[in-house]
């Protein structure tokens, strides 16, 4: 039996360096993005086919003295994933170890999977030829962290992880990571952070990435909002269970549907075909 | 149409009454043609059980061609209600339930499977399964419509992520209903022995008249007396009971 891995990442340690990045980038092959100063820290802006981390910058006013927090945006790779639940290919599927797996030539592109994270982090390649005419072609590859699958099967530890400077990303044995993560919250707790948490321990099955936060989820996407970037949602109790339906329920019901009817159709046509010969034979 | 079998002395008398426009089963045809590749690249997508088919670049290809029909499929109804508008707006009228189609439904399959002839509630040009037929395909391609075009379009229309879900929520209980709805059909059309000429008017346009006054009395012989006929006929019944 593999035991479960997991990342702890304790925001109250990251200096927003971005080397994670730069090892992701390096690691996994993906090139460099050409990017405008948009006024913020935030490079790139978002997300994207190309950029699977990406470090967040959140700052606010506490006490008349400016506050600030840095997130790596990236999979959390929840155990009860609502992408591997919405693919229909079974590119996206949980590994033994965790992690939410991708194969990107299963990958068709329908996309269920950017409308089903409630983190907004798998994202569409268009791959049609002209830019935008994968919207009419469909033809396109979803993509999005892959916890290093490669790394992690050569008993490396993810790039980012490897790379990060301060030690605020830490990997191991999911059980221990919980250990040190509420370790952690009790130590800020004592010492003037009141508000730390371990966030995704249990969320959506527990993530395989969680969180020490010097303040609450809920509050620091709501800062993200009203900065007006709002592509980094981190809900407290994520939605869109609706996915879980489409498998679970819909499918077995549909194929459940389709036989009976045809089952029905045969057996109307055996019983009508006896009653015309017997009407025959009389 | 006069008959002669080779050999017999009988002569077959059959007279043919219009009863489809060309562009109605010009209609009925290309929907047939445009929805029966959609159910099954559309299944291709939905089934666990054809998953190979769905990944990769295959799946990409079931994608694409499930638009192309997509579109052929959205175009066709649009275009004949531009031909014949006063056809379509009389088959929807025609395609309406009432009391007679459940009084139908009730004797329809002692009639049709175990065969007993007693008198059936007159119907109009078309029968109850054929209306609920019609009426769940206009249903289904409204569903489909606008549930499909917010899938395809989600990207360029910015659509939430909550709504995309509601809507393959949509397109798929829809493609269960239609997809029953059509094996029902195909079933009583093409399949039952004792309902081809149903598959024979939609061909060639054309339904004998003998057949019409039995199956589709009210179109026939007008409502008043078809009713009038239907009350005898039970009337005939409850004496011979």
């Amino acid at each position: 039996m593999v035991t479960k891995k997991a990342m702890l990442v304790d925001l109250t340690k990251c200096t927003g360096c971005r080397g994670c990045q730069v090892a992701c980038k390096q690691w996994n092959d993906l090139p460099a993005e050409q990017t405008v100063c948009w006024g913020c820290y935030d490079n790139p802006p978002d997300l994207s086919t190309t950029t699977w981390n990406r470090i967040a910058f959140y700052e606010w006013e506490e006490d008349g003295q400016p506050k600030w927090m840095f997130r790596p945006v990236r999979c959390f790779h929840c155990a009860d994933a609502p992408c591997v639940a919405s693919c229909p290919t079974g590119a996206l599927f949980k590994d033994a170890r965790g992690f939410t797996a991708f194969d990107e030539s299963l990958c068709n592109g329908c996309g269920y999977c950017t409308q089903a994270c409630p983190y907004n982090i798998p994202r569409l390649t268009d791959q049609d030829a002209f830019e935008g005419k994968a919207n009419l072609t469909g033809k396109a590859k979803s993509s999005k962290c892959t916890f290093c699958q490669d790394r992690v099967y050569n008993d490396l530890i993810p790039a980012c992880a490897k790379a990060c400077a301060p030690g605020a990303i830490m990997y191991g044995d999911r059980e221990e990571m919980i250990t040190l993560g509420n370790a952690r919250v009790a130590e800020l707790k004592a010492n003037g952070t009141p508000e730390a948490n371990l966030y995704g321990e249990n969320l959506l099955g527990g993530l395989g990435m969680m969180y020490v936060l010097p303040k609450s989820a809920d509050w620091l996407t709501e800062l993200d909002k009203e900065k007006n970037k709002g592509n980094a949602p981190m809900p407290s109790a994520p939605p869109y269970k609706l996915v879980n339906f489409w498998q679970k329920i819909l499918q077995p019901v549909g194929s459940i549907a389709f036989g009976a009817t045809l089952l029905g159709s045969a057996m109307a046509y055996l019983i009508t075909r006896r009653t015309i010969q017997m009407e025959e034979v009389e | 149409m006069t008959l002669r079998v080779k050999g017999a002395r009988h002569v077959l008398r059959i007279r043919w009454i219009p009863r489809y426009t060309l562009l109605e089963r010009g209609m009925h045809w290309l929907h047939t043609a445009t929805f029966v590749p959609l159910a099954i690249t559309g299944f291709i997508l939905y089934t666990p059980w054809l998953q190979s088919l769905a990944q990769g670049n295959s799946g990409q290809l079931v994608r694409l061609w499930h638009r192309i029909f997509a579109v052929g499929f959205g175009v066709v109804p649009i275009a004949y209600v531009i031909f014949q508008p006063r056809r379509a707006i009389m088959s929807f009228k025609e395609f309406m339930i009432g009391a007679d189609d459940i009084e139908w439904a009730k004797n329809a399959i002692p009639y049709y499977l175990l065969g007993k002839h007693g008198a059936m509630p007159p119907q109009g040009r078309f029968n109850t399964g054929e209306k609920m037929n019609g009426l769940i395909m206009i249903l289904a391609w409204v569903a489909f419509a606008i549930s499909g075009l917010l899938m395809w379009f989600h990207n360029v229309l910015n659509l939430s992520a909550g709504l995309f879900q509601w809507m393959v929520l949509l397109h798929d209980v829809t493609f269960i209903v239609s997809v029953c709805m059509f094996f029902i059909h195909f079933f009583l059309a093409v399949i039952h022995p004792l309902m081809w000429q149903g598959l024979v008017s939609m061909r060639f346009g054309y339904t004998s008249a003998a057949y019409a006054a039995e199956h589709h009395g009210k179109w026939y012989y007008g409502e008043k007396k078809a009713k009038e006929m239907y009350e005898a006929a039970r009337k005939e019944e409850h004496q011979a009971d």
